[in-house]
């Protein structure tokens, strides 16, 4: 599907780069301690040998991890590339490629400490320059990198020995190290992306666990097993292959029939029934639930009539039954919400409650804005099941306080077309989650996201300066004080109108064994192995 | 014969000179910046600029344009914005499989359409004409989604018969090829056979009331040879047209059947280029599929003539 970072209602169109978030390693990491242990070394008794096949939701366009856009791309690279640093089923930073890592006291300094001996798939050493190689890609100008803004603050990154490296910053960013455990801290061969330049992304190389074979476009991608993996004795499947299955029922009755073993995206209508069958005795596959990490909700335009006036969004908003959304249209597949930060993730706040739905403040805010008889507005939604049932009853409940919202479904480049451009009234649009807080609401509400995230044009100075602080603040729970305080006044004006928080499902074959679900829904396949 | 394919063939080429035209108009008009959808929405203005740049969107649209036809007329094609794959390539890569698909849903739509049509003008107003009409009416209301996914609900999850989905090449494996094709080519084929039949039937009706098939009978012909030899060959006429549509409309791609069972061809890559608005990419198919229904109109012609004499084909000024 199409490449981008937003994710819509409905699963059609999630997409885009995750970075999972962790507090305590972070906090660790800032305050310039050395954190690393050994990875966990997986499992004993797993059986060698065999083919997984994963289902995906969309074909993914692009295997070079230092252009793509597209989050489904990712769901490959867990397989075929190393990151710095990943993420564990508890979002929390381990050491990946870096094997330990500082922070100087003026958070200017991160200090990588490499794995030795490790070596990508066409025999190239791994070691500090190719650390710094990669930088230079992703930043060099004559080199269409999606990744430039994610460490736009990186001035220099140097190797002071083969297996150290030192990523200088313009100014403390404490983002970077969930940067690094995405996309970004994803470690490419120098040799080959010199060769092949941009058509790296046909013939890609790693140091992941599995090798590149062949790609056939809507097709399949076939990976091979990197015999030199330095997890030893890992990985323990002999090929990896990825088919997409854009459809949603397709792709379930696929895993159903066996002629896939896990899938990525389940689709929430078909959850309820999927678990109760999978709980059956003698069921051939099962469903795993493993935390949320997405938002969805409504971009209110706060340029242009009718939400230029605040009291008529809070009176939409107020208007609005979150925990029916959540637990009657979704059939509990999702969390109710009312912050851009999911349940679970290192900056939830739980002492934050969900306001019931209230029709008589709604009305008196409809009075307030001048407008008690109600008002009208178009609310922008893309095709699909899901999200048009949503939209459906945002429309039903909304109608009840006399407020009037025409549905229009559009496509999504064309959504995001329109929303970028502020053209809008109202947009159905979440966005797929990060593991820092920071990429899960600064470019949303501030502006430096006007013409691109922040769909709803809206600035305010207090939020600006808070979010800021954030960025450089050292540990994760003043940076959640600071993130609820922006949460407290995102409530009162209301840009966004928070709905419901996607909960993660993985659908997998009975004879899969070793996932382990990260909450960012990635599928990591280096312990995993088929009875 | 060779004067008027030497023709047909001539006139091709300014055609499909239009047809570029409208392709590239029509695929700038769509809403949505390429780079933009690339680099995320984050992406500094700089990094777009550069992306621009690269994929040659920062000229104007007529050197655009005449970029893209020059390159062709080098045998470029281009190359997806995507992942800088060769397009040509890529398209010629899906012809087989939407070329194998085409054919046997063809193959399907005529095993039913043909006798089923013309027991049903043969035999009008009889139960086995109302019950084919009846069948055509289903087949032409059951959506190709709906049917799919029954299909692989039934042999794929319940009764293990056959793949849910999938695809290898009949080259790579005769057996493997056949059983991935055949829920694919029955979805399409079934579609396509209502159409047929009902194009055949009334074909048929009034061939049947047609002065040479009384005068057959008159000879004393049974009614069998009757119908095979003499009517069906004069009926299927219109019905050659009907399927040569159909079968450009196929080489296009069959979108949804093609998602639903995982066919890797032209159809889904024509989406994902719509979507991911890969505009080298969506311009090579589109501009496949024209190439396709041309080629097929002239083998239409050329079928009129060898089904039915009378049928000349013009080599030059006629």
């Amino acid at each position: 599907m199409v490449a981008s970072s937003r994710a819509v209602v409905g699963r059609i169109t999630r997409r885009d780069l995750l970075r999972r978030g962790a507090a305590g390693a972070l906090a660790a990491g800032l305050a310039g301690a050395t954190v690393g242990a050994l990875p966990a070394f997986a499992a004993q008794g797993g059986r060698r040998g065999g083919t997984l096949r994963a289902g995906l939701d969309a074909d993914p366009p692009n295997l070079d991890p230092h252009r793509s856009t597209a989050a489904v791309d990712r769901q490959v690279y867990q397989s075929l590339y190393d990151k710095l640093v990943d993420t564990d089923a508890d979002l929390k930073i381990v050491p990946m490629l870096a094997t330990s890592w500082s922070v100087s006291q003026d958070g200017r300094t991160y200090t990588l400490k490499l794995r030795q001996g490790v070596q990508f798939h066409d025999g190239t050493p791994f070691n500090a320059q190719a650390v710094v190689y990669n930088f230079n890609r992703m930043r060099d100008p004559k080199f269409p990198s999606a990744r430039k803004s994610e460490i736009a603050p990186v001035s220099e990154v140097v190797a002071s020995d083969p297996s150290t490296v030192q990523i200088k910053l313009e100014r403390p960013y404490s983002p970077l190290m969930y940067v690094l455990t995405d996309r970004a801290g994803m470690m490419v061969s120098p040799a080959a992306a010199e060769k092949d330049g941009l058509n790296f992304a046909l013939r890609p190389v790693g140091s992941g666990p599995f090798s590149f074979v062949e790609k056939i476009p809507q097709d399949h991608i076939t990976l091979k097993r990197n015999p030199n993996y330095w997890m030893k004795g890992l990985p323990y499947l002999d090929q990896v292959i990825f088919r997409p299955f854009p459809d949603d029922n397709a792709r379930v009755a696929n895993l159903k029939s066996g002629d896939v073993d896990i899938i990525n995206i389940v689709p929430a209508p078909q959850v309820k029934q999927l678990a109760q069958d999978s709980s059956k005795p003698g069921a051939s596959y099962r469903l795993s639930e493993h935390g949320a990490f997405s938002w969805q909700g409504i971009w209110l335009n706060v340029t242009k009539p009718p939400f230029d006036n605040k009291a008529l969004r809070q009176a939409f908003s107020a208007s609005l039954d979150r925990n029916a959304i959540a637990n009657v249209v979704l059939q509990g597949a999702a969390f109710p919400s009312y912050s851009f930060f999911p349940n679970g993730t290192p900056a939830y706040d739980p002492t934050w409650k969900i306001p019931p739905r209230n029709i008589g403040q709604a009305k008196e805010r409809l009075q307030a804005g001048g407008h008690a008889g109600g008002f009208e507005f178009t609310l922008l939604a893309v095709q699909g099941q899901q999200a048009q049932a949503i939209a459906q009853a945002v429309q039903s409940m909304a109608a009840d306080a006399g407020i009037q919202a025409k549905i229009q479904i559009i496509e999504f480049g064309q959504l995001l077309d329109v929303t970028d451009k502020l053209q809008h009234q109202a947009a159905l649009l979440g966005w797929s989650g990060r593991p820092d807080p920071d990429f899960d609401i600064y470019p949303f509400v501030t502006q430096s996201g006007i013409g691109s995230f922040n769909d709803a044009g809206y600035t305010n100075p207090q939020v600006q300066t808070l979010l800021d602080a954030a960025r450089v603040l050292q540990s994760m729970d003043q940076r959640r004080r600071a993130y609820s305080q922006v949460t407290r006044i995102l409530a009162d004006d209301m840009p966004y109108v928070w709905l419901y928080f996607p909960k993660e499902y993985k659908l997998m074959s009975a004879k899969v064994h070793g996932y382990e679900h990260v909450p960012d829904g990635m599928m990591r396949f280096h312990a995993v192995w088929l009875s | 014969m060779i004067r008027f394919l030497a023709r047909r063939l001539l006139i091709m080429i300014p055609v499909l000179f239009f047809v570029s035209l409208i392709v590239f108009a029509l695929i700038n008009l769509i809403p949505g910046d390429a780079a933009r959808l690339f680099l995320g929405e984050e992406a500094p203005p700089e990094a777009v600029a550069v992306l621009r740049h690269e994929l040659g969107l920062d000229q104007p649209v007529y050197v655009q344009y005449l970029r893209w036809v020059g390159g062709m007329l080098h045998g470029n094609f281009g190359y997806s914005f995507k992942d800088h794959r060769p397009v040509l390539a890529t398209v010629l890569e899906k012809v087989p499989v939407t070329g194998e698909l085409t054919a046997a849903s063809l193959i399907v739509a005529w095993a039913i359409a043909i006798p089923a049509g013309a027991v049903a003008a043969w035999r009008q107003r009889t139960a086995a004409d109302y019950g084919a009409s009846a069948a055509a009416l289903v087949g032409l209301s059951i959506p190709n989604f709906w049917l799919g996914i029954m299909l692989i609900y039934l042999f794929a999850v319940h009764l293990h018969w056959l793949p849910a989905s999938g695809w290898t090449p009949l080259y790579q494996d005769v057996g493997r090829n056949l059983r991935a094709l055949l829920m694919p080519a029955c979805v399409l084929g079934l579609v396509l056979a209502a159409v047929v039949m009902r194009q055949l039937r009334s074909s048929m009706v009034e061939v049947l009331s047609a002065d040479f098939v009384r005068t057959a009978k008159a000879k004393g012909l049974g009614g069998r040879v009757v119908v095979i030899r003499h009517a069906l060959r004069n009926a299927v006429i219109p019905v050659i047209t009907v399927m040569g549509i159909q079968m450009g409309t196929l080489l296009g791609g069959a979108v949804i059947t093609e998602t639903i069972f995982a066919v890797p061809g032209l159809g889904q890559l024509t989406i994902n280029s719509i979507y991911g608005r890969d505009y080298p990419m969506l311009e090579g198919v589109v501009l496949f599929s024209a190439l396709a229904i041309l080629l097929i109109n002239l083998v239409v012609d050329i079928v009129y003539s060898l089904i039915d004499p009378r049928i000349k084909l013009a080599g030059g000024r006629s």
